[in-house]
């Protein structure tokens, strides 16, 4: 244990300092800026890896180089047509000129306060000059699709089938411009202005657009009306074409009834028509003696037992009870 | 004194053994800094410096130790998912997965196309396609994942009417909704794959959901109702048909019979006519006497009367009974 030692173990510890103050690492996903004095020196460096400086004159400021996200607060904004609704945004953006951004936001933080600002306010402007179906619709394909099922559902009538129609409800008005397009302006509108402090929008995404409070117990109650209106509706259908069918019922039994009565009658007719031909062509040969005979069946079939019976003596029968001749 | 160089002994017998512990201490830690294991489901980042220096697949890998390759291991063939308007509460093996949906309301909650409310829950399953970029492209990928999903859905919901999302659009939604995700998430470059989009639980919201179910509710009645109708209609017609089919063949039975009974009526007449004709005033005599002894004899009560005996009557009662008091 020398002095020689002692030395050796400053000059390591010296060595180690300026090393540590001369070479920095950035990390995937960072930049660096390079300040002498607080002075931005070259470019921002984007490549991240080993790098070196000046020691102990030089430092170096980090900045993100990902893709950062902004979230919005829920904002309640009238539409054009006096609708109010509460608009949730989030947007994406990215730190491009790390030097612009360090002098004019300084972080992150700085970088919100700018943020909120200007995309609360392109957000305003951009909903309150629109009616409430352009931010809640993309496009107009509903319109289309509400198109087809009338066709559709006229084609089902057309063949006599039974519909369900599930009304339309609402109103469907055609929009001009649609949700993407809304958002796509907003990002628009608040980028020149992000573009002084060295940042990029990349999206606006409308998150969430609800009704206010107030306004959606009315939609709700709106809701509510509209389907007992459909229920009715879809009840009286059903007894109409229950009343169809009953009717359907009533005729066809009767054609069924009465058309067999008519082709039984016709049968029955027919038959005794024949029957009368065959009895005058046989009996007309000799009238007298179908006459007797069937008087004799007569007499013989129809008389009962508890009959009573008066005869005159004078008949065939008994008249020779008084004569033997 | 003596104390003191006892401690002084003591200090330089430990410190022969300082140099050693050091030096084995060091070895460790140099062992187990050099390697790294990758699990099946994983993929390892290494990070040289801060710089990228590749991706390294399952298995036992070798890196220069003491922090100089970082390595970061990302699950990139597990399913990840995240869910919206519900959480997954616990799953263990004996219980079946609890969720809990109370306080995402404003996450499913959304405006359809004809401005009514739907409760929309659903879930997005994703894999992490490439783990560098999910590390470093974004400072938070799974939010921008629940963002942009939940915007998305909003969009594709707010595209078409709420029957259609409570009923039959389920599967165009969830289909549509995937590939707008994975376009955006493309745009970000974010390394992710949506793997699946699927809606779970869609409903209108609790204070209406009342009066849906009073629509559904009409639906079965009005399908009930028709049904009876059909029903009873095919009850009543085919036995109709069937009764109606017996009398026309009874009618025509009657008619067979009636012409059968008239060609043998004829018959027989003409029969029996031509053997009358050959001796006509016997033969009428026979069958006159005939008929009137079958009629004798069956006949209880026979009275004959003379029109020569005025005034007493009867003479003669078959049932022994004799006039004359």
């Amino acid at each position: 244990m020398g002095n020689k030692s002692v030395v050796s173990i400053i000059v390591l510890v010296l060595i180690g300092i300026l090393l540590k103050t001369t070479f920095f690492e950035i990390n995937e996903g960072r930049q660096a800026i390079i300040t002498q004095f607080g002075k931005p020196i070259g470019e921002p460096i984007t490549d991240a890896g080993l790098h070196f400086k000046l020691p102990l004159v030089q430092k170096v400021q980090f900045v993100d180089k990902r893709i950062l996200s902004w979230d919005g607060y829920p904002n309640q904004i009238p539409t054009k047509d006096k609708k109010y609704i509460k608009v949730d945004t989030t947007a994406r953006w990215r730190v491009t000129d790390a030097l612009k951004f360090i002098q004019t936001v300084r972080n992150e933080t700085g970088a919100k306060a700018r943020l909120d600002a200007l995309l609360d306010s392109a957000t305003r402007d951009v909903i309150s000059n629109q009616n409430l179906v352009e931010a809640v619709r993309n496009s107009n394909g509903i319109l289309d699709m509400i198109e087809e099922r009338k066709k559709e559902i006229k084609e089902l009538k057309a063949n006599g089938e039974p519909v369900i129609e599930d009304e339309i409800t609402g109103e469907i008005e055609k929009i001009l411009e649609g949700r993407e397009k809304l958002s796509n302006l907003i990002a628009e509108s608040a980028s020149k202005e992000l573009s002084k402090f060295g940042i990029k929008l990349i999206d606006v995404q409308l998150r969430r657009i609800s009704y206010e409070e107030s306004v959606e117990t009315k939609v709700y109650e709106r809701m509510i009306s509209e389907r007992q209106r459909v229920a009715q509706k879809i009840r009286s259908i059903g007894q109409g074409e229950k009343a169809k069918i009953e009717g359907r019922l009533a005729r066809d039994l009767r054609e069924i009834k009465s058309e067999a009565y008519k082709k039984a009658e016709i049968v029955k007719g027919r038959g005794e028509a024949k029957a009368t031909k065959i009895y005058a062509q046989a009996l007309s040969q000799d009238p007298g003696f179908y006459e007797f005979t069937k008087t004799m069946d007569v007499y013989r079939n129809s008389l009962k037992e508890s009959a009573k019976f008066l005869m005159s003596s004078d008949g065939d029968l008994f008249k020779y009870f008084k004569k033997s001749n | 004194m003596s104390e003191w160089d006892k401690a002084k002994n003591d200090f330089e017998k430990g410190a022969k053994f300082i140099g050693p512990i050091f030096i084995l201490l060091f070895v460790i830690t140099l062992g187990r800094t050099s390697f790294y294991t990758v699990q099946p489901d994983e993929e390892a980042v290494i990070i040289r410096f801060g710089r990228y220096l590749g991706t390294s697949q399952p298995g036992l890998h070798f890196k220069l130790p003491l922090g100089v390759d970082e390595v970061t291991l990302v699950k990139t063939k597990r399913v990840l998912q995240q869910e919206f308007g519900f959480r997954t509460a616990t799953t263990s093996k004996d219980r079946r997965t609890t969720y809990d949906q109370k306080n995402y309301d404003r996450e499913s909650l959304m405006l359809t196309g004809d401005l009514n409310v739907a409760d929309v829950e659903w879930v997005v399953q994703y894999q992490i396609s490439d783990p560098f970029k999910y590390l470093f492209q974004t400072s938070t990928p799974e939010r921008n994942i629940r963002d942009v999903s939940e915007s998305i859905m909003r969009r594709v919901v707010g595209d078409r009417l709420v029957t259609d999302v409570l009923t039959t659009g389920r599967v165009e939604i969830a289909s549509e909704a995937q590939k707008l995700m994975q376009d955006i998430l493309d745009n970000y470059d974010l390394g992710v794959k949506i793997v699946t989009v699927k809606l779970q639980d869609v409903n209108p919201p609790d204070f209406v959901k009342k009066s849906f179910n009073e629509v559904n509710a009409a639906k079965q009645e009005q399908e009930k109702v028709i049904n009876q109708a059909e029903e009873s209609y095919n009850r009543v017609i085919p036995e109709a048909r069937g009764k109606a089919e017996k009398l026309v063949s009874e009618a025509e039975g009657f008619a067979k019979a009636q012409v059968n009974r008239a060609e043998g009526d004829a018959d027989k007449f003409l029969a029996i006519l031509k053997e009358y004709k050959r001796a006509p005033r016997i033969t009428r005599k026979r069958i006159y006497l005939e008929t009137m002894s079958v009629i004798l004899k069956k006949v209880d009560d026979i009275t004959i009367v003379d029109d020569a005996v005025k005034g007493v009557l009867p003479v003669f009662s078959k049932g022994g009974v004799i006039n004359g008091k």
